[in-house]
């Protein structure tokens, strides 16, 4: 790979589109362990100290980072000469029908997710859950502010990856005319899928009182 | 059949006497335009008033009058060709805009299309990047027989839906990001999929693409804005096919 | 002054061989000490340039549109003829000779038609090879049709913009060179003035359409390949920007202007729809293969076609010529057409139209097989009259659509000004009164692929050319000349616009000199044109100045030029008292109204010269002799 590669708009669309689908596993990865919080305190406790005691997991926290890292560094790079790209605005746009709710508000989505990362990490990678983090998720959640900002954050998600993953298929080049309308299709189900899978675990422990 | 009512318009044109020139929009009353007529008639009609006025006739591009020679642009009410789908602003008639409305012309905008005049700009960037790579080397004299190469009838038809491309430049002026991806990707597309094209695959996939970059162009965020504003209703499956073109190129 | 054609001796098949063997070659390495000056970049002008870069020449291209691509011969349909003989059906290269040689009504020159038939199989070897993306078979062979009437299948095509990618093909080998540095390109450019240095073409003035500057270019040679004067006539398939100033001003420098007369009128075109009408769109003519053509019995029938019941209509293709009905030739379509609605019996709001009803074809194969035969002309159609085909009849009209008169050349291109050579639509050379469907295409390519990379060649290396320079006092009065021509046209003052006046000039062709032509018309319009032309240079009124972008003023010194052509058309349809190919005098007729021509006395080529302002020009005849075919008289009956 030649050292223009980073430097071209494609090769750094393609770092951006890797990373993003990359993180999308790492989301069911994610949503698969929460969602044992359904299954009771002891068995969502014993995955969190299973994890926790992993030999693994700095290297794929570090992984995580650089997935993180490269998403949105790229990202920021490609937007900033985006933003150059027209110096001159239109005074009346109108679209003639490809933007979608969630490519029009990519860049909105991604501050707030930016924002609700920086508080997520910090309640629940920094944290102290003493002895039951199921506790403390409950704790957490009983909040109707923090709830409300998590269910909010993860709508956000969804617009992003509603626009992201089919986009990221396409950077990649993987387009055919039989399964590309399938892909889209599927990209925004997973993403609405997903996202309301994710933001059940707050509803439920605020509206139900999870199981106490 | 009885004489169709004339209409009137009220229109806001960009104008602006040059590239250095900040431009500004002038407004201007038309009245006796047929809904037969061309959008770009009107504009005629408009100019041929301004002479008799002894005001500078409003500069647009405009050729072939027949959507093929991709000269004609502007944006038209926020649309680049206007409000049809598939056709070139040359063949936008005035029955899609009702009497008596306001119509807001104005160029492409793109730091890559620098303004020339009122709705004329630049558009010499396609050119470098066509020269960059676009084309298969093969001097005058030196081709085989037509019929040496078989080549499928849907390779052909494929690369023939990439190759009518009219390089018009909307899909720059539609795209958020006045991103060139669709044009070139329609030209790399045509050459990949044909057998005259594999010799220099790789190479011109890398070179268009740097062109493209070096020109000022915006990066591609797949909105698919340029699809729909296509006079050709060219595909962005021909930018997927890019993307995977370069990163072919790129691994080896 | 006598023509010589410089047709080389010898046997019909041969004589191009024998000629690229006799001409004299330049030495490869000095290639590169020669400037070629290349206008116009269609067909002919980028396939030219081209290949004159590859040879080693440095070439500079100007181009009056903003890049390259964009010239007039993108927006050709239908396809492009060759001999190939794929389908094995009889064609070869002496039968598409005979038909371009028929076609033409016998009025162009046996060699250099023989030529383009022999070269007509390499152009489409070049162009595969360049990528274009011709129809294939199933198999993976190229496809062919037949076009236009031939008996032969041997058109090539690329769906219907054939000569879209055949220029895009060229403009690909264009800029490729551009990328190498042996090709500089000039857009937004228009030739204004050529220079001449010791009787030689050296330069050219032109107008930078951006900045206003008049720029001086030098070379050892310069080709026009700036298209056909078809917008003479205001409205015609041409595109806005097409003009006659590139050959005109080469007129007036000494250029013969050969055949004027010869203008093809296409039968299959939308009709006007008003007064704004800026340009005319054809549509394909296989539409007559399935669609019949009729006008109401009745004068000024006010009633819609779908109330005039089948025994009022006339479908008068059918009715006068039983064997070919509505399939005869497009200047017999275009004629007849023009017949109905003078009689009164037109149709539309205008009543400048007939119909051309598919009723029967939809009856008879279903929607869904016409729409798949024809369905993108049906969309083109409905998109711009607002009109269903497939529910009432479409409207047709014919219109300007080629000129096959051009500036003369001799069978190496060259015109009667040394250096200065012509090639595509704007010279006269291969079509003769007429040309055929998917000619044109491939005679542009011809004259710039094949034939231009050697006779150029021949030229410069047969005499020795002294070094001329942009500073060099010709320049200085070209420039001068052409600056005055800008002020005067901005002086008058005066009430009316260009395009006024176009429109005007516009009417008294399409009127006097069209699809017939009569003495007495052609007589009037003589009256008339000067008159206009006058009122032009003292009632023109033009806003905004010189030094920058100003279409009004472009369109001015265009219409001053077409004013000027304009009379020489007329002129030369008035000396021609013959009917051929798409010059009809009502006078010279068949019993069945049919064109007939006058061999023993109008077997020539009429070449025109300037014989000073406000002079009529100096006729020149080049004879014309049939040795390889047989001089027959058409008929459609």
């Amino acid at each position: 790979m030649g050292s223009g590669f980073f430097s071209s708009s494609i090769g750094r669309k393609i770092v951006v589109a890797l990373a993003g689908l990359l993180l999308c596993l790492f989301l069911v990865v994610h949503l698969a362990g929460n969602l044992l919080i359904f299954a009771g305190a002891p068995t969502f406790n014993h995955y969190a100290a299973a994890l926790e005691h992993n030999p693994l997991l700095p290297a794929a926290e570090i992984g995580l980072l650089a997935l993180f890292l490269l998403h949105i560094l790229f990202s920021l790079k490609l937007r900033w000469e985006n933003h150059r790209s027209r110096p001159v605005g239109y005074a009346e746009s109108a679209s003639k029908g490809g933007r979608t709710p969630g490519s029009r508000t990519m860049l909105v989505s991604a501050l707030l997710l930016l924002a609700f990362l920086a508080v997520h990490i910090k309640t629940f990678r920094f944290g102290h859950p003493g002895d039951s983090l199921y506790r403390m998720v409950m704790t957490w959640f009983s909040n109707p502010y923090y709830s409300a900002f998590y269910v909010l954050s993860m709508a956000a998600l969804a617009l992003h990856l509603s626009h992201g993953v089919q986009s990221g298929f396409q950077t990649l080049g993987l387009n055919h005319p039989r399964y590309t309308p399938i892909i889209r299709a599927l990209g925004v189900a997973f993403a609405v899928a997903l996202c309301t899978a994710f933001a059940a675990i707050p509803l439920w422990a605020l509206l139900a009182g999870g199981a106490r | 059949m009885s004489e169709k009512a004339k209409r009137s318009y009220t229109l806001k044109v960009w104008r602006q006497r040059g590239p250095k020139d900040k431009g500004r929009f002038a407004q201007y009353q038309v009245s006796g335009i047929s809904p037969d007529a061309s959008f770009l008639e009107m504009l005629d009609v408009l100019n041929e008033e301004l002479i008799k006025r002894g005001e500078p006739v409003i500069a647009f591009d405009s050729d072939c009058r027949e959507g093929i020679c991709g000269m004609c642009s502007c944006v038209i009410n926020g649309q680049p060709h206007g409000p049809d789908n598939g056709s070139a602003t040359c063949e936008l008639h005035m029955r899609r805009f009702e009497d008596g409305s306001t119509i807001t012309v104005e160029p492409f905008r793109a730091r890559a299309f620098p303004p020339v005049k009122d709705l004329v700009v630049d558009r010499s960037a396609f050119d470098r990047i066509i020269a960059s790579g676009g084309y298969v080397s093969i001097n005058a004299g030196n081709a085989p027989d037509g019929n040496a190469l078989a080549i499928g009838h849907d390779t052909s038809e494929k690369a023939m839906d990439a190759a009518a491309c009219i390089g018009c430049g909307a899909c720059v002026a539609a795209c958020p990001n006045a991103a060139a991806m669709l044009f070139v990707s329609a030209k790399v597309s045509h050459l990949a999929l044909l057998p005259q094209g594999q010799p220099e695959r790789d190479a011109r996939a890398l070179a268009m693409s740097r062109t493209m970059d070096e020109a000022g162009f915006g990066n591609c965020s797949n909105e698919y804005e340029c699809e729909a504003a296509c006079p050709k209703e060219i595909k962005v499956s021909h930018i997927a096919l890019l993307n995977r073109e370069f990163l072919r190129a790129s691994l080896k | 002054m006598t023509l010589d054609g410089k047709i080389p001796a010898g046997a019909m098949a041969d004589k191009w061989d024998k000629h690229r063997f006799e001409l004299k070659l330049v030495n490869p390495a000095n290639k590169r000490k020669y400037d070629i000056l290349v206008v116009g970049t269609g067909l002919a002008g980028s396939s030219a340039a081209a290949s004159l870069a590859e040879l080693g020449y440095n070439v500079k291209v100007f181009c009056i549109q903003d890049s390259p691509r964009r010239a007039h011969s993108i927006a050709a349909q239908g396809g492009i003829n060759a001999a190939k003989n794929y389908p094995n059906d009889g064609d070869s290269v002496r039968r598409l000779f005979y038909d371009t040689v028929k076609g033409g009504d016998f009025r162009s020159r046996e060699a250099n038609v023989y030529r383009l038939a022999q070269v007509s199989n390499h152009i489409i070897d070049q162009c595969v090879a360049q990528g274009v993306p011709f129809a294939r078979e199933y198999g993976g062979t190229l496809s062919n049709r037949s076009f236009g009437g031939a008996q032969v299948s041997r058109t090539f095509y690329a769906r219907g913009q054939t000569g879209q990618q055949l220029l895009l093909g060229a403009y690909s080998s264009l800029m490729r060179q551009q990328a190498q540095g042996k090709i500089r390109i000039f857009p937004r450019r228009e030739l204004l003035e050529l220079v001449l240095v010791d009787g030689a073409a050296r330069g050219i003035v032109c107008r930078n359409l951006v900045t206003g500057a008049l720029e001086s270019y030098a070379g050892h040679a310069v080709l026009l390949c700036t298209g056909g004067y078809g917008q003479t006539f205001y409205l015609s398939t041409n595109a806005m920007a097409s003009n006659c100033s590139a050959a005109w001003r080469a007129h007036k420098h000494g250029a013969f202007f050969a055949n004027p007369c010869y203008t093809q009128i296409h039968p299959t075109c939308i009709p006007v729809s008003g007064e704004h009408q800026s340009k005319l769109t054809l549509m394909s003519e296989s539409l007559r293969n399935d669609g019949r053509v009729w006008v109401p019995k009745k004068k000024g029938d006010p009633r819609a076609p779908s109330q005039i019941p089948e025994e009022e209509r006339d479908y008068y293709l059918e009715r006068k010529y039983p064997s070919f009905g509505n399939l005869v030739p497009r200047d017999v379509a275009s004629r007849n057409a023009k017949q109905m609605t003078d009689a009164g019996r037109g149709v539309g709001e205008t009543g400048l139209a007939v119909y051309l009803d598919f009723a029967d074809a939809i009856a008879r194969l279903g929607a869904a097989a016409v729409r798949e035969k024809y369905g993108n002309l049906f969309d083109m159609y409905h998109h711009i009259t607002d009109e269903d085909p497939y529910k009432v009849p479409m409207r047709i009209y014919p219109a300007v659509h080629y000129t096959m008169g051009g500036l003369w050349v001799d069978y190496n291109l060259m015109t009667t000004i040394p250096g200065l050579f012509c090639l595509g639509e704007a010279n006269f050379s291969d079509h003769g009164a007429n040309r055929l469907g998917a000619s044109a295409l491939m005679q542009g390519l011809a004259d710039g692929y094949f034939i231009i990379p050697y006779t150029l060649g021949g030229y410069l290396a047969s005499g020795k050319l002294a070094a001329v320079n942009e500073g060099h006092q010709e320049f200085r009065a070209m420039e001068t000349a052409a600056e005055q021509r800008l002020k005067r046209l901005l002086s008058a003052n005066g009430k009316r616009t260009p395009v006024e006046f176009h429109r005007a000039l516009g009417r008294i062709l399409w009127d006097k000199c069209g699809m017939a032509r009569n003495a007495a018309g052609l007589k009037e319009a003589l009256r008339e044109i000067p008159r206009l032309r006058e009122e032009f240079w003292s009632d023109l009124k033009l806003s905004g100045d010189a030094d920058g972008m100003n279409g009004a003023l472009e369109r001015a010194g265009r219409v001053a030029d077409f004013l000027e052509l304009g009379e020489l058309l007329v002129r030369d349809a008035l000396n021609r008292e013959e009917s051929c190919g798409g010059h009809f005098r009502e006078e010279h007729q068949t019993p069945e109204g049919e064109a007939k021509r006058n061999d023993a006395d109008f077997s020539y080529v009429a070449a025109w010269e300037h014989a000073g302002e406000g002079k009529p020009q100096t006729l020149h005849k080049e004879p014309l002799a049939f040795e390889e075919t047989h001089l027959t008289q058409r008929s459609y009956a």
